[in-house]
């Protein structure tokens, strides 16, 4: 045996018959007729010559038996094999070992069955379709031909080709399963009914005929109707209807969003429908409408990547759920991929695959309930999102993150990490950089670009709230916008260009959609940790800048200092200085002129030592002059603020400030005038001593005098102490504390409005004002009053003395001639007569005066604020308007601490 | 010539051992006649899709003929 032997095929063929069977050549005739014609009719292979596959699949079978050692040994022998040059045909031999190969484990089945089948008699089956073994009765007749062998011992129906695939050889099309209806004209052939291997295949019983006869679909013989009761085993296996292998395919079609033969998309009901004119099992058709839920649920899902992908202003956001809802179904497809390759191997090679792994659609329910599960969140998804983007996409998908289910969980999760990356991408950018870009609108952070610099801190930016996603909170958001607007105020308000990591150690930005995974895991943590030290980092740094470079406290304090009347040297002095020139009317005043006197009382006073910052910005501001005004009314301090600074003190702070410091000028001014008054009263009241007429209405005077200091006295130290002062403490106490500049500009405004509400300059003590108004005016009136009676009391002395003086110098006592005295008598005597005009010229003004005092005290009382009525306790501390004032004593005994009822 | 002979002998030999060792391994049921018979039919080019039917078909058909005689006997 040089080499192998060189018989010719048909000789070997016959010696392996007669080796197998064990009979004598003469035996085996028929099977060796049989032999080499099914040698012959295919002679060439469906499948592929790879050797390397068919030990692969060697391979596979060992290890599914689990004799991983045997699969070890096959490697090990299959390598020798390789490396001998003896057979030319390697694969060839190999996929015959393959192909005959069996589990040990089964019970050779086919053995047993046919024991118990061949009991009984064999020729009842002749003419019937014999394969498959649908009906109990048939059963036996079944396995009376030799194909429904295999079948026998298959635990499901599954491919039933097998039984087919004997005969016909490798055309392994599902149409083949119906092949075996071509027995029926078949099996009536006239074989010889002793042939248990009834092949009563005839000649003519090709692959074509038999798709042929498939094609037509022939009644099934008189027992099929009956065949209704399926052993559960054996499912599918109808060959008049259409078969499982078939119902497989669609939906494995079906399960892609592909109609299928028979399993189509019904429009108006949106929904998959078996077509009417299959003929199907009930359960089969159940369990098929239960699988193309998954091809409903993939298409929706599919619908909407598909028109999100063409729009285009869907945004990163969008886009990037529409990515991962398209990788999810990338793993979808890789799953279907893998059944139907499984349907592929199982048709190439219907003989060797255990069926107990073929595909059937009780195995497709159990195997893809996961992947529906998935699909139905997805689905849900995609219902719940539509329409929605940015922020509230997120939003949207986080909130179905909140469930108990720990896939539906992990995978909403891993959607979100995906879709908010984008909204962390912003974030980042926004916090670190101060850059906004945002072409879809679905940061919540929005940026107005109208608005110029000097609004920047107030009104560039705002907050999205329907952007805002919901796992992050309102304060965190607050925080965010915050950050971003200080970096924008510094670089463009400031112009400090320091980049953006000097001021916060950059951390690693959300990079990747790992990280944004990760950062979403520890929303509270990590994330909140990352906001607050870019927050504390930012604001810190922007209140350094704004205090070192732009003296922004002590703007604060020069404020104080100058326009709340703070500085009292200086504002007395600028008082003294400007008191000839504000006595002349508005119109002759000249701005110049009073510049030039306020920069001499800066210089005179402590003023001079401050800051020369400041003192640029202090300036003399004339009102709107109206007609019979005069200077006083007209004249005012004015302090420039520019910059960085006018973010703090905007337009109408400033408008508050100036407002405050009228007030408190005139205040000022009435308590200069009743020194002035007081001043005058303490000089002349020695010198008039000497007029005893008079000392009446100098007593009135100086009576009302006293009242209207112990008035004023009140007043100023209430606006000052309980105003000024408290107010003030406050505002620098918050300052100090601020960590950002949003709380500075609050605190600021706060204390404006206390202010004004406690000076009375808000629009509900509109009437006190007017009242305290009236009270300076009389004030004014009795100042020029007193003025005029110690002018002419003055004179009249001057003249007095002058008489007496003449009187002396002639000739002592004597040297007045009697007309002179008469003289003089007649005008003391005048003199004397004006006494009484002026004197109810003053009880007039007293009158007044006091009554207007009242009425005050009367708001007072009725006043919301507290310390408006401590104030009333303090001018009326004798009661001695109370007296007065029957009002008054109602409403202070009564109503002390009580609310105000109509008085 | 002979020591070439030889080794191809022992060659074809070897061959056959790993075959039956394979067949031996995949449960087959040949035995060494029988593989060596199919082992020819493939080398001269049997398709072996066909070749394992037969012998499938040939299997049963011994089987269900002893199995008759194994009843009535």
């Amino acid at each position: 045996m040089a080499t192998l032997d060189q018989k010719s095929p048909n000789v070997l063929l016959q010696s392996l018959c007669c080796r197998i069977t064990g009979k004598s050549e003469a035996e085996v005739a028929h099977q060796f007729q049989y032999a080499v014609r099914v040698i012959g009719s295919n002679y060439a292979p469906t499948i592929e010559r790879d050797e390397f596959l068919v030990s692969e699949k060697i391979k596979k079978e060992l290890l599914k038996q689990r004799r991983e050692a045997d699969a070890a040994l096959f490697s090990e022998l299959h390598r020798k094999l390789q490396t001998q040059s003896v057979l030319k045909h390697r694969w060839s031999v190999l996929y015959l070992l393959l192909s005959l190969s069996e589990d040990p484990r089964k019970p050779s089945g086919r053995v047993g069955n046919y024991g118990a089948l061949f009991a009984q008699a064999l020729p009842r089956d002749a003419h019937s379709t014999p394969f498959y073994c649908t009906r109990p009765q048939s059963l036996a007749l079944g396995y009376g031909d030799r194909s429904a062998g295999l079948s026998a011992s298959v635990g499901t129906s599954g491919i039933s080709s097998l039984g087919v695939y004997t005969l016909n050889g490798p055309t392994a099309t599902p149409q083949s399963l119906l092949a075996s209806q071509a027995p029926q004209s078949a099996a009536g052939g006239g074989q010889p009914l002793g042939s248990r291997l009834a092949w009563a295949l005839p000649v003519s019983c090709s692959p074509s005929t038999a798709l042929a006869t498939l094609a037509t679909r022939p009644p099934l013989g008189p027992a099929v109707p009956s065949s209704r009761a399926i052993r559960p085993r054996r499912d599918g296996e109808k060959t008049r209807e259409v078969s499982e292998a078939a119902l497989v395919r669609d939906i494995l079609y079906v399960f892609q969003g592909i109609d299928g033969k028979f399993i189509k998309m019904s429009g108006q009901e949106n929904c998959y429908k078996i077509d009417g004119k299959v003929v199907l099992c009930k359960s089969l058709r159940d369990t098929s409408s239960r699988l193309s839920e998954l091809g409903w649920l993939h298409n929706k899902v599919r619908k909407y990547t598909d028109v999100r992908s063409l729009d285009r202003a869907f945004g990163l956001v969008g886009q990037s759920f529409c990515a991962s809802l398209h990788q999810e179904l990338k793993e979808y497809y890789r799953l279907l991929s893998v059944l139907h390759s499984q349907l592929q191997v199982e048709d190439e090679q219907g003989v060797l695959v255990c069926t107990e792994s073929s595909l059937t659609l009780r195995r497709l329910l159990v195997w893809m309930y996961d992947p529906k599960v998935r699909l139905k969140t997805l689905a849900a998804l995609v219902d719940f999102c539509q329409g929605r983007k940015g922020g509230e996409l997120a939003s949207a998908v986080h909130s179905y993150g909140k469930t108990g289910d720990p896939q539906m969980r992990a995978l909403v999760q891993h959607i979100l990490s995906l879709v908010s990356h984008p909204i962390l991408n912003f974030l980042y950018r926004w916090i670190y950089d101060g850059e906004l870009e945002d072409t879809y609108h679905e940061f919540f952070v929005a940026s107005d670009p109208n608005v110029k610099t000097d609004r920047l801190w107030h009104d560039k930016y705002s907050l999205r709230k329907s952007m805002i996603p919901s796992f992050i909170t309102m304060d965190q958001a607050r925080k965010v916008l915050l950050i971003g607007k200080s970096i924008n105020f510094l670089h463009q308000v400031c112009h400090d260009r320091t980049p953006p990591c000097k001021i916060t150690p950059a951390s690693t930005s959300a990079d990747t959609p790992k990280d944004a995974a990760e950062l979403l895991s520890d929303l509270e943590g990590a994330f909140q940790e990352k906001i607050d030290a870019a927050y504390f980092d930012t604001s810190k740094y922007l209140l350094d800048v704004l205090n070192r470079n732009y003296l922004l406290l002590e703007h604060l304090q020069a404020m104080r200092r100058y326009l709340l009347l703070g500085q009292g040297d200086f504002i007395r002095h600028l008082m003294d200085l400007l008191k000839p020139e504000l006595v002349r009317p508005a119109t002759t005043l000249y701005q110049h002129n009073l510049t030039g006197i306020l920069e001499t009382a800066v210089r005179a006073t402590n003023a001079q030592y401050d800051n020369a910052e400041i003192l640029k910005r202090l300036d003399v501001r004339l009102l709107e002059v109206s007609p019979g005004d005069t200077g006083w009314d007209v004249f005012s301090l004015d302090y420039h603020v520019d910059g960085p600074i006018a973010t703090v003190f905007t337009r109408e702070c400033m408008g508050h400030y100036l407002r405050v410091f009228n007030f408190l000028w005139r205040a000022k001014r009435m308590e200069y005038t009743l020194t002035d008054i007081w001043k005058g009263q303490m000089c002349n009241a020695k010198l008039l001593k000497t007029m005893p007429e008079l000392s009446g209405v100098l007593h009135q005077c100086h009576i009302l005098a006293s009242e209207m200091v112990h008035f004023i006295h009140q007043m100023q130290y209430y606006i000052t102490f309980e105003v000024l002062e408290c107010s003030w403490d406050e505002l620098w106490n918050r300052v100090q504390q601020a960590q950002d500049l949003d709380h500075i500009i609050a605190a600021h405004d706060i204390f404006l409005d206390s202010v004004i509400s406690r000076c009375l300059l808000d629009n509900n003590s509109r009437s006190l004002l007017n009242q305290l108004r009236a009270i300076f005016d009389q004030i004014i009136e009795f100042q020029s009053a007193q003025d005029s009676l110690y002018r002419s009391a003055l004179e009249e002395l001057a003249l007095r003395l002058q008489f007496e003086e003449k009187k002396e110098e002639k000739t002592g006592q004597w040297g007045v001639t009697a007309e002179q005295e008469a003289e003089e008598k007649r005008r003391i005597q005048e003199f004397q007569d004006t006494i009484p005009k002026m004197r109810s010229q003053l009880r007039i003004l007293t009158h007044f005066y006091q009554s207007i005092v009242q009425q005050f005290l009367v708001l007072l009382m009725t006043s919301t604020d507290e310390s408006l009525r401590f104030l009333s306790f303090r001018l009326d501390f004798n009661e001695h308007y109370k007296a007065r004032e029957p009002r008054l004593r109602a409403s202070l005994g009564t109503n002390r601490g009580r609310r105000p009822s109509g008085i | 010539m002979a020591s070439a002979a030889n080794a191809n002998l022992n060659a074809v030999r070897e061959t056959m051992d790993v075959l039956l060792e394979i067949s031996r391994l995949l449960n087959t049921g040949l035995d060494m006649e029988s593989l060596s018979i199919c082992v020819r039919l493939c080398e001269q080019g049997i398709n072996p899709e066909a070749l394992s039917a037969v012998i499938k078909e040939l299997r049963k058909a011994s089987e269900t003929l002893k199995a008759p005689e194994n009843c009535t006997n």
